[in-house]
């Protein structure tokens, strides 16, 4: 039985798509087969994690939700090598980087009943092990439905008082939607404070466990989605982190 | 108390949002998604052609949507199509006139028994003179005619209102469909008459046939067939608007009719397989009744040689065998059905 987890944050700029990457490498690490959907439509990014420009993209998610593809064939083998020789595989349904695109999906919306039956038949015909979504930020249709198929739900968050608000509502909306599993990642942490605390002060403020808590990190910031963090830095401690995480979420 | 309100106003506004996405994650939308799937390559059959308007449909069309006496809605497929309700608005219309005219006087000019002749038989109880049951065209037309208002266009305006009110939106006649029917109901004509020379019907058959043809020509979707048997689920009230749109008093009689006699020729195997009130039309459509927990509603043109839709049966008949739906099926108490709402497999 496929997993489906979702990746989401209530705000931008929480280092989302850089830890669903993350995520979905590391469990394909494993040997499984994996797919992420960006379900970011109205500000999409995760495909430069790996490396795809937009002449690279002949289709997107936009293609399928207007009809024009079926969703495997907006789906590309972004299978990093070290993956492939543990025998897993990593695939990514981008969503369009073009204006134009991203404009008339907003104008004129989508069926959701069409991105759910698209994210069935993307588990069935690559036949995956663990489906990714890397949603856009506060509540729209893509996170709800997202949210409401997920068998778990990763919430990241800053340790900033917009943020703690903002997840307050993203689990409200989670407990509503039956979610099996909710955990946080706090992201983003001064290197001054001490992680351990913040774990506990936040995962006893949000009665919800707290699977990771990242520091603020140079190469991080240096790679600037340039690539797989955990694959670029495999011994770094960051990565071992993500590695943790990676465990709590797929099991 | 203020803050009270607000923050309750926004949990309705919440859950009104979540809604259709705890749908989608149902184990029933999962079960609906596989049942649209198994029938959808099924091309037995045929549109119904008496009329050049209804043989226009695309054939292909499928849908099913199923509604919650608490207002969820799962649908799958063509639910949003709009097509013409036909014989599916029979047992609505029969309810007004309940409501117009009390139980007793209706029960004098149309019966309750079931015939085994097909829809438009031209055929009326010799004994009583009356047509046999307001499901078939002869009871249907005399039920039109009891539609009380002032003018003709008062009568069509509250059938339009009652529809409005199951429905929950605005509805209107397809007025290419009505004049096809109009022009070409010569054996409703011929039954009107001889309900006229019976007394069965007063002698303004005109107005009361032009109503009928519109009452069928109505548009409706998959969708609202589904909320209309919901409504009836619900004893009457809609359970998305909160409307009553049938005076409780009179739900029995609804049902019952629609359990003996609502599938045409094929009522009484249909209560044996299915075992629910239901009614179908040669539009494609067919709407149950599960009584105080749901209606069921299928759209697929194709016909049989009874004029029931093909898909629409086969759906209906797996979904209750599956969740033990039949009114007689009484060793389950509808909790599978209950569980398959939400997907933690609890009620919420």
């Amino acid at each position: 039985m496929v997993k489906v987890i979702s990746v989401h944050s209530f705000r931008g700029g929480t280092g989302k798509s850089n830890l669903t990457a993350n995520l979905a490498v590391l469990t394909a690490s494993k040997g499984n087969r994996v797919a992420i959907v960006d379900t970011d439509i109205q500000s999409p990014g995760i495909h430069v994690i790996f490396g795809m420009d937009e002449q690279e993209m002949q289709r997107s998610l936009n293609d399928y939700l207007w009809e024009r593809c079926t969703i495997t064939e907006a789906s590309y083998n972004v299978t990093p090598a070290d993956v492939a020789k543990a025998g897993g595989s990593v695939y990514l349904i981008p969503s369009s980087i073009k204006a134009g695109e991203i404009a008339r999906i907003l104008n004129e919306g989508y069926s959701v009943t069409l991105l759910n039956d698209g994210l069935r038949n993307l588990c069935q015909e690559l036949q995956l092990d663990y489906l990714f979504i890397d949603t856009h930020p506060g509540l729209n249709k893509e996170t709800l439905l997202s949210v409401a198929i997920s068998d778990a739900l990763v919430i990241i968050l800053r340790p900033d008082r917009q943020d703690f608000q903002g997840t307050a509502v993203t689990l409200q909306v989670a407990r509503k939607l039956d979610t099996p599993k909710t955990m946080l990642v706090v992201n983003k942490v001064l290197p001054s404070y001490d992680p351990q605390d913040v774990k506990e002060q936040v995962s006893s403020k949000f009665q919800v466990p707290v699977a990771g808590v990242f520091p603020v990190c140079d190469e991080m910031i240096q790679l600037a989605s340039g690539g797989v963090f955990s694959l670029v830095h495999p011994n770094h401690p960051y990565t071992e982190q993500l590695k943790k995480v990676t465990e709590q979420v797929i099991t | 108390m203020v803050e009270g309100n607000d923050n309750q106003n926004f949990l309705d506004d919440l859950d009104s949002l979540i809604q259709p996405f705890k749908a989608v994650a149902s184990p029933l939308q999962g079960f609906l998604n596989d049942l649209h799937a198994k029938y959808k390559p099924i091309t037995a059959g045929a549109v119904a052609d008496y009329i050049p308007e209804l043989a226009k449909v695309d054939p292909e069309l499928f849908g099913i949507c199923v509604v919650t006496v608490d207002g969820q809605v799962f649908e799958v497929g063509d639910t949003n199509k709009l097509f013409t309700i036909q014989s599916a608005s029979k047992p609505f219309v029969h309810g007004l006139t309940l409501e117009d005219c009390g139980r007793d006087f209706v029960l004098s000019r149309v019966g309750v028994e079931p015939t085994g002749d097909s829809f438009n038989a031209i055929i009326l109880d010799e004994q009583s003179g009356r047509p046999y049951n307001p499901m078939v065209n002869a009871g249907a037309i005399a039920t039109a005619g009891l539609v009380k208002g002032n003018n003709p266009t008062e009568k069509l305006n509250r059938l339009l209102d009652m529809f409005r009110r199951y429905i929950g939106r605005d509805v209107y006649v397809d007025m290419s469909v009505y004049t096809s029917e109009r022009s070409t109901g010569h054996r409703n004509r011929a039954i009107a008459h001889l309900m006229l020379n019976f007394g069965m019907v007063d002698d303004n058959l005109e107005d009361m046939l032009d109503l009928y043809f519109k009452q069928c020509s109505v548009m409706v979707t998959c969708r609202d067939l589904g909320i209309m048997g919901a409504t009836l689920a619900n004893n009457g009230v809609n359970p998305i608007t909160n409307t009553r749109a049938l005076d409780s008093e009179y739900i029995k009689d609804v049902l019952s009719v629609m359990y003996t006699c609502g599938m045409y020729d094929y009522s009484g195997e249909w209560a044996y397989r299915v075992g629910l009130p239901a009614k179908s039309g040669v539009g494609g459509g067919i709407v149950a009744v599960v009584p105080k927990l749901l209606g069921i509603a299928a759209f697929s043109p194709r016909l049989d040689a009874r004029g029931n839709s093909i898909r629409g049966v086969k759906a209906c008949e797996e979904m209750s065998k599956h969740f033990g739906l039949h009114s007689f099926d009484l060793h389950d108490d509808y909790s599978k059905f209950l569980k398959s709402l939400t997907r933690s497999g609890q009620l919420s």
